[in-house]
């Protein structure tokens, strides 16, 4: 067992990346409802962030909606709960979905297991042996990781140019992938993975903070 | 006359009035003495509180409640009826058996935290057939034989985990808190049979043979003291299996179930993309005409109460300006320029709103009390008395015989003036004062503002309750325009801590544009001859600034006073606005100076707007 120093700077570590990560997740919910037209452009308002001009919703409701995922959302990161979050534009016509933003998160626990307290040593032992290569970057500075985002939702915003133009009648839905064992609110319930059919996918940047990795791949249907 | 010292514009023949000026007391209205193009900012402490929706509160205390398993004992009761005749339904393979092993020690009980995922998964089990009801017996086992030794514990937990797996392939290998509840509540169904050492076997009588057999091998198992790991064959087969069936095994898929909010329209995102991000930033150097910077004239208004929730100034489509000094109503005639007092209120009370009827005869004074006056103003008398309202009335505005006044109560009256029970109807909507309200020209629509950061409409036949209620203001609104060309076209101005300038379909209730000024929005007024509206500036810019629509392009910005400008009121021409600033002047500006020849926007005329008339007495103003 790590001593208990460690892993309380760990937890801290973890605390922080999760905010920022969370933050990180509302800035690109509001991006994306943006830059898709999910809402009328008049109902966003332009806020320096990362060095950019970013566009968040004046939409009471919106903004109500946006907050109470985000919070939630911060809850299971502190935990280290989940491992996808998924935006899915859906048209309201067809009930289909046209387009998928998936966000990765990748948690690195390099100092000690992630306190999970009944998982036995021998699983854990596996498990990170799949899922975290890149345990070992090394710590960045904050300037960096702004930059990282910075060059993300650039990115974002600059793939408008490739996607498809969506009919302007949408609306999104947003999933996680948690681990099975997470605590669930009443307003989140099992699904789907809404995958879109006949789907391109592009992966985009990735940023990490010390405790997190996010990669962004975008799906999207392919114009038939 | 009017070179730089145009800002004390003194006329020769006005020289008899103004020999009072210098001894003593300022004259109200009069040309003012005082240099007014100075640029000092003067910090003008925001009156107007801010409310801000708590709205974040109930969705807060609907996550804080949402963990509602937290008792293993829920599980303990739901389980066995959902889990425990499916397994007695299951044959036993090769797999199940291999994995069976080590019995369950305490320690893996005790570490019980069950969650709703593990009834939400029971679904997935059905359809596994790989499965064994060895892991009953360990849960049995487990809990009915407490003192185990702690290395044993640690294996054992490790082959119930295994063991889990096995009977839900979609789940992961890892052990995890939630995996204990199963065997707890396995463990509770053997009880519950009466047999607690022994295994599921005994559960029921209609189990199958293989069960029985099955059962067998891991009691002696169990009894052996055997702690032998899952073997690796388990683990890759349950993975092969997972990636078969495209399955995570340690994930689950959460969707926020609240459908989200619906979007106001349809949205184009070609136009979208030719946005321009900020519209309201566009210099000056786009302005398409000239505007006269300088003011016309500079009157002096001392006394003016400096309350940005107040409406003093107001000017009549017989050209004459009323304003409300203190406790006094002066009004004073643009043609011939005379001011006369029009009325005195009680020493302990003061005038709070002042306007014009629609056809300038008459004069409606709102008092601190609540009362309602109304006065002839070629007569000089007071016609009546209104009263109803118990807290200052801060607002009012005609309808032909009509007259809404808003007060600091919240609530809006309507009187009708010519009858003695003259109150029609009581508008419910505001919760904190009411500092804006403006009709619409054809009477149908009324806009009411509020320091509760509401924006108002109100349908002229329906007073019961409110068109549209909006919310997106974050200060109060005092200023209300309609636009002259578009009549369901609404301009509304926040207070310091919103600063946006919004435009409102009042047909459909849509927000359809919107403006940061950057300051404290005073007061709007469209212009009659040009697509333009100008709106007037608290903290800290105390400017005018002129806006051409729909573009939203700033035209220009004047400088207007020393300190912020509270009211502003239009010619009846449409040329002049008047400007009152808590610096305790008034202004006349000529910013919607018009080309000769040149008509309104609107087409019919608007009831408020005179006659050619009117028009040409108004460009005079002395």
């Amino acid at each position: 067992m790590p001593p208990a120093t460690e892993s309380e700077i760990h937890k801290l570590q973890i605390k922080g990346s999760a905010k920022l990560v969370t933050e990180f997740f509302n800035y690109g919910l509001n991006t994306i409802l943006y830059q898709r037209g999910v809402y009328p452009p008049e109902d966003f308002s332009a806020v320096k962030k990362y060095g950019l001009t970013m566009m968040t919703s004046l939409d009471d409701q919106v903004k109500a909606y946006l907050k109470k995922i985000t919070s939630q959302l911060q809850k299971w990161l502190l935990k280290s709960k989940i491992s996808k979050l998924v935006v899915v534009i859906t048209s309201k016509e067809t009930g289909e979905h046209v387009e998928r933003w998936q966000f990765d998160v990748n948690i690195f626990n390099n100092n000690s297991p992630v306190p999970k307290s009944s998982s036995g040593a021998t699983s854990a032992a596996t498990d990170k042996e799949n899922s975290d290569p890149t345990a070992a970057a090394a710590e960045k500075s904050d300037a960096e990781i702004q930059s990282d985002i910075q060059s993300l939702f650039r990115q974002i915003t600059a793939s408008v140019t490739f996607l498809p133009v969506l009919d302007g009648n949408c609306t999104f839905n947003v999933l996680v992938y948690a681990d099975a064992d997470s605590e669930v609110p009443l307003e989140w319930g099992d699904s789907d993975a809404k995958e879109v059919k006949n789907a391109e996918k592009v992966m985009l940047r990735s940023f990490s903070t010390n405790s997190h990795r996010i990669d962004t791949v975008v799906s999207y249907r392919l114009a038939e | 006359m009017a070179t730089a010292s145009v800002l004390t514009p003194i006329k020769s023949r006005r020289d008899g009035i103004f020999s009072t000026r210098l001894a003593g007391g300022r004259m109200p209205l009069t040309p003012s003495p005082k240099t007014p193009r100075t640029q000092l900012m003067q910090e003008v402490g925001p009156t107007e509180s801010i409310h801000n929706g708590n709205l974040m509160a109930r969705f807060s205390r609907s996550v804080s409640k949402t963990n509602v398993r937290d008792s293993p004992k829920s599980n303990i009761a739901s389980r066995p009826a959902r889990d425990s005749p499916r397994r007695l339904d299951q044959t036993i393979s090769e797999f199940a058996l291999t994995g069976t092993g080590p019995r369950p020690s305490t320690a893996t009980s005790a570490k019980n935290t069950p969650s709703r995922a593990r009834n939400a998964r029971s679904g997935s089990v059905a359809r596994t057939p790989k499965r064994s009801q060895s892991n009953i017996n360990y849960k049995a086992a487990d809990r009915f034989i407490p003192n185990r030794t702690a290395s044993d514990g640690i294996t054992s937990s490790g082959a119930a985990v295994k063991l889990d797996n096995e009977q839900t392939p979609g789940r992961r290998p890892k052990s995890s808190a939630s995996e204990g509840t199963a065997t707890l509540a396995a463990s509770v169904s053997v009880f519950d049979m009466g047999r607690p050492q022994t295994s599921s076997s005994d559960l029921t009588s209609t189990l199958s043979l293989e069960g029985l057999n099955l059962n067998d091998n891991n009691e002696d198992e169990d009894y052996d003291g055997a702690k032998n790991k899952p073997s690796p064959n388990t683990t890759a087969y349950q993975q092969s299996v997972a990636e078969a069936c495209g399955v995570s095994i340690k994930q689950r898929i959460l969707a926020f179930k609240p459908a989200p909010p619906e979007s106001s329209r349809p949205i184009d995102l070609r136009s979208q993309y030719n946005r321009p991000l900020k519209p309201a930033s566009a210099s000056a150097s786009q302005f398409r005409r000239r505007v006269l910077t300088a003011p016309e004239r500079v009157l002096d208004a001392p006394g003016l109460v400096d309350d940005y929730y107040l409406n003093l100034l107001d000017w009549s489509s017989g050209n004459q300006v009323a304003i409300g000094l203190e406790r006094s109503v002066y009004v004073w005639s643009a043609e011939s320029g005379t001011v006369s007092s029009l009325l005195e209120c009680p020493t302990d009370t003061y005038i709070a709103s002042v306007k014009w009827s629609g056809d300038g005869a008459y004069v409606a004074a709102g008092l601190g009390s609540g009362e309602v006056q109304i006065w002839d103003v070629e007569e000089g008398t007071k016609l009546r008395s209104m009263y109803g309202h118990d807290t200052r009335v801060s607002v009012m505005g005609w309808n032909k015989h009509l007259l809404s006044t808003g007060a600091r109560s919240g609530v809006v009256f309507n009187h009708d003036v010519r009858i003695a029970q003259h109150k029609t109807a009581e508008l419910h909507s505001h919760t904190s004062e009411v500092c804006g309200l403006e009709w619409r020209s054809d009477g149908a629509q009324l806009a009411t503002g509020g320091n509760d950061n509401l924006v108002t409409i109100w349908d002229a036949r329906h007073t019961a309750a409110p068109k549209f209620q909006k919310t997106n203001h974050r200060a109060a609104i005092k200023a209300l325009a309609w636009c002259p060309w578009q009549t369901n076209l609404l301009a509304t101005g926040g207070g310091s801590h919103d600063r946006n300038i919004h435009f409102w379909n009042t047909t459909s209730g849509a927000r359809v544009n919107s403006i940061d000024t950057g300051s404290q929005v005073t007061s709007l007024r469209w212009s009659l001859a040009y697509k333009e509206l100008v709106s007037s500036s608290g903290f800290p810019d105390n400017s005018l600034s002129i806006w051409s629509y729909p573009t939203l392009v700033k035209n220009i910005e004047i400088p207007a006073h020393e300190s912020r400008v509270l009211h502003s009121a239009l010619s009846p021409d449409g040329q002049m606005l008047a400007t009152a600033a808590a610096d305790e002047s008034l202004k006349f500006w000529k910013i919607f100076e018009r080309k000769p020849g040149q008509a309104n926007l609107m087409a019919g005329g608007v009831a408020s707007v005179g006659g050619k008339e009117s028009l040409t007495k108004a460009t005079t103003i002395r």
